[in-house]
């Protein structure tokens, strides 16, 4: 007997290669979106610090915009420098 | 004796004076040749002498002299009594009885007649006696007796003393007397207008239809047979005529003793009633699709033309008198209540079919809401309406479908019937409340809006009305409603704590969504557009984008958020297929997957919770799905795939010995199938070690192929491949569990309750562990004391939670002993 697979259609979710669920902002889920956001992956992306931690971006970028002086990561406290 | 025209004090003090002015009494009469005159002349049977009125008058002025003319109309009425008690009334009931006893109706008719004229007979010279007095009284030479005249103080004399006692037939007989006259009347009626007609255009056919009907309902058919319709004697032997004149003749000396309505009125009521009962029997039970009232209202007044007879002697010619015209004004609008009541009733008893037929029974209830308008039977209808819902609806043998299609047409047409909606909010209130207990409500609502229930499509057609109310802020401002003048209050039966513009603006769609709430609606939604996806695997979803965007008219973009992006992950999943396809395609030959891989890609925090199923797919797929899990992550950085082996659609060929079979599959099957090609004979313990797939869903899983034809269970338990087909065996025949309640790709109902649940289960071993044994209750109470219950999680009740632990208990998780549960001892 043979069996020649003709197509296979399969069935798989995505999700971020992070090393944390929640976003630490917003405590929402990285496979989600942040709250401004209403369409995940693509148009809600996460961005890494050179820290090692990675928030959902438009979590980020508000959070270093509301900084008046420098930028830190707001869970390590080291300066934020987003990651090559 | 029921009424007496004097007191008894009174009269004895009469008797008293007459005594004593005896002398000059009679003498004053003697002398002027007139003893008595009013009353002898009056009695004599034959007014051959009447005595002119104006030594009747001299009479009075002589009584008048000699003060006695105060007790001419007391003694006057005496006299009647006597008359009436030892006379006239023995007379006239033996008459009466003599014509009870004849078979023959024309003869008894005739019989009744005389007995009614010779009282009349009896009593003219009397009324006539009376109209002298009331003259008098006029010109003040009578006292007048007070505040009751004259007049009427006969009346009631002649009625309590001729009516005192009736005997049993009479009723009966009046009744046969005027029933007998109304068929003729509308018999008579109905000709005269068809020869009328006939002579214009020819007979119409809805009139043939209804005189042909009306035939039928008399049991005469008075064309072709030898008998008259009317009469309902031999031709020759008709006595239409003769019957009316008596029906002429009797109700004008009715009216003239004043006795009319006393002697008519209940067999002319319950003739009428019983026409009309019979009437509307026979044309409009069962009928809803047009409307009967004009014709009633024609039918009726025709009817009211046979009253006219009754109550206005209308052919005889003289003007009415004002108080037979009152009398036949109140007859006429009884008929019309009583027509309207009986109506409303009957529509009431077939409220349940009506609706049923709704669209086209709307005839019935336009007629319906006309006659409520006049008659107070809301009550009859909302009680009624209830019970023949719960008996012929609300039972467990009608499908959750059917109930919601007829609420859905019990909407449109109450709606029709009570714009205030009143009416459906209280009679409809049990059926929401049903279908609140049944579990696939929800379901159907859902399928119905999104066309997929077969029958009705009443439901979709509803979901994309141009401008529907938005579920959100469907109460608009009270003030812009409408014009003030237009206000009308709600009726007696509304629930005072509900608003009424509220109730007004009730659609369909938010009505039914409103038995649930939103909320439970969109996600059962959800899971069935999941379902639905992830069992299409063409990415062809114009449909669903269609309902999604009608549904967002409905319930609003947010909440309508999760399944958009759900249907974006299709769009997406389809490019980034072709992304891939693309990549591959560049490729040189031999470096290509041997098939052709898509997938369907998910967003799993925005799709409902997929049932997670263990199994494990032959190396290859599994090789083939990493590589395309390294083209996605190569094309969306920093992201990766998580397969769902389970789930999944495939195209295969089984290529056999002397067959070959093209089939789509799901991916467990396929993964059974392959791994038969490495070895012919599997068991079903080994297949189920090599897929991780327990033994009892993979049986099932099994009868596919043994369906097709492709393996063989021999002996059990034991599968082989069937590499030429054996005709023999080809017809065994394996029945297949059709029970696959694997098809739904989401998690059940009640898996996502435990789920839920299972977030108590830290708590409840915790209490466990520090109190030992604990109640259900106990369990329960703590459980509400101590743990927080937010938007995710909800309180459970105590059925869930029972059930959760029954399941513990089943699980070995928990022990249940004396009404208390524990935790197994550890060790043993």
């Amino acid at each position: 007997m043979k069996v020649k697979i003709k197509s296979w259609h399969g069935v798989a979710s995505w999700l971020w290669v992070a090393n944390d669920e929640n976003c630490g902002i917003c405590r929402m889920a990285f496979n989600g979106c942040c709250p401004d956001c209403k369409v995940p992956g693509d148009d809600c992306p996460l961005v890494w610090g050179q820290c090692s931690h990675c928030f959902h971006m438009h979590c980020i970028l508000k959070w270093l915009n509301s900084q008046q002086v420098q930028q830190h990561c707001p869970m390590c406290r080291q300066e934020w420098k987003f990651k090559e | 004796m029921a009424v007496r025209p004097l007191g008894g004090g009174e009269c004895s003090h009469l008797m008293w004076k007459c005594h004593a002015l005896s002398g000059s009494f009679f003498k004053a009469f003697c002398v002027k040749n007139l003893p008595l005159v009013v009353v002898s002349q009056a009695l004599a049977p034959e007014p051959a002498d009447v005595p002119l009125e104006e030594d009747l008058h001299a009479a009075v002025e002589v009584l008048r002299a000699h003060g006695l003319h105060s007790a001419l109309e007391e003694w006057f009425l005496e006299v009647l009594q006597m008359d009436l008690q030892t006379r006239i009334s023995p007379e006239f009931w033996s008459g009466v009885s003599q014509c009870e006893n004849t078979a023959e109706e024309a003869q008894s008719s005739l019989l009744m007649l005389d007995a009614f004229s010779l009282l009349w007979r009896r009593l003219e010279p009397y009324l006539r006696s009376l109209a002298l007095m009331e003259g008098w009284t006029q010109e003040g030479l009578l006292l007048g007796t007070g505040a009751q005249p004259l007049r009427a103080k006969v009346h009631s004399l002649l009625r309590a003393v001729l009516f005192f006692s009736t005997p049993h037939g009479f009723g009966e007989m009046v009744r046969q007397f005027y029933g007998r006259s109304f068929k003729i009347y509308m018999w008579r009626k109905r000709s005269r207008e068809s020869r009328t007609s006939e002579g214009e255009s020819g007979m119409s056919e809805d009139h043939q239809a209804e005189s042909e009907e009306e035939e039928e309902g008399l049991g005469v058919p008075p064309r072709t047979g030898s008998q008259c319709a009317g009469c309902g004697c031999q031709r020759e032997r008709c006595w239409c005529l003769t019957a009316v004149e008596h029906f002429q003749q009797l109700n004008s000396i009715l009216q003239r003793l004043n006795l009319l309505e006393l002697v008519s009125a209940d067999a002319v009521t319950s003739i009428l009633h019983q026409m009309i009962e019979e009437r509307m029997e026979r044309r409009c039970q069962g009928e809803y699709e047009r409307s009967f009232l004009s014709e009633f209202h024609e039918w009726i007044e025709k009817v009211i033309g046979w009253l006219s007879q009754v109550f206005l002697q209308s052919d005889s010619g003289t003007s009415p008198s004002p108080e037979a015209n009152r009398t036949f004004k109140r007859w006429r609008c009884h008929v019309q209540m009583f027509f309207y009541r009986q109506y409303a009733s009957m529509r009431i008893e077939e409220l349940f079919s009506i609706i049923r037929d709704f669209p086209e029974s709307k005839p019935a209830v336009e007629d319906l809401k006309y006659c409520l308008e006049r008659t107070s039977q809301r009550q009859q209808l909302l009680s009624s309406l209830k019970s023949a819902l719960e008996t012929r609806l609300l039972h467990p043998g009608v499908s959750t479908s059917d109930i919601i299609t007829l609420y859905i047409s019990a909407i449109k047409a109450l709606r029709e019937l009570d714009p205030s909606m009143v009416i459906l909010e209280v009679a409809c209130e049990p059926i929401r409340k049903y279908l609140r207990t049944r579990e696939d409500t929800v379901r159907q609502i859902v399928a119905g809006l999104t066309g997929e229930a077969e029958g009705s499509s009443d439901l979709a057609s509803e979901l994309s009305k141009a401008d529907p109310v938005t579920l959100e802020n469907g109460q608009e401002s009270e003030d812009d409603a409408s014009d003030p003048e237009d206000w009308v209050p709600d009726p007696v039966d509304a629930d005072p704590g509900k608003l009424s513009s509220k109730r007004r603006s009730s659609d369909i769609i938010s009505l039914l969504v409103s038995i649930y709430g939103s909320k439970d609606l969109i996600n059962e939604y959800r899971n069935l557009l999941a379902d639905r996806l992830l069992h299409q695997f063409s990415y062809s979803t114009e449909r669903e984008i269609r309902n999604v965007e009608l549904m967002k008219l409905r319930f609003g973009e947010a909440q309508m958020h999760y399944c958009e992006v759900m249907l974006k992950d299709m769009a997406d999943s389809r490019r980034i297929n072709a992304n891939i396809r693309d990549e591959e395609q560049k490729l040189p030959e031999e470096e290509r997957p041997l098939f052709d891989l898509t997938a369907t890609i998910l967003s799993s925090e925005f799709w409902p919770p997929l049932k997670e199923e263990k199994l494990e797919l032959p190396e290859e797929i599994k090789e083939a799905m990493e590589a395309y899990s390294k083209k996605y992550e190569k094309l969306k950085a920093m992201r990766t795939l998580n397969w769902k082996p389970h789930l999944g659609l495939v195209n295969l060929e089984v290529e056999l010995a002397d067959r070959t079979l093209a089939l789509s599959v799901s991916s467990v099957h396929a993964a059974i199938i392959l791994h038969f090609q490495s070895k012919e004979v599997w068991t079903l313990e080994e297949l189920s070690e090599v897929l991780k797939v327990p033994e009892t869903p993979l049986r099932r899983k099994m009868t596919l192929w043994v369906q097709q034809g492709v393996l063989r269970e021999e002996p059990p338990g034991t599968f082989t491949v069937i590499e030429e087909q054996q005709k023999d065996r080809a017809e065994k025949v394996v029945l297949i569990d059709s029970d696959e309640e694997g098809d739904s790709a989401t998690a059940s109902q009640a898996d996502q309750k435990e789920e839920e649940l299972q977030v108590f289960w830290a708590y409840i071993q915790a209490m466990l562990t520090n109190l030992e044994s604990l109640s259900l209750e106990r369990i329960h109470s703590m459980l509400k004391l101590f743990v927080m219950t937010g938007p995710m999680v909800t309180e459970p009740d105590l059925q869930e939670l029972q059930g959760f632990l029954q399941k513990k208990v089943r699980d070995q998780q928990l022990t249940y002993t004396g009404g208390v549960y524990r935790l197994p001892k550890s060790g043993t």
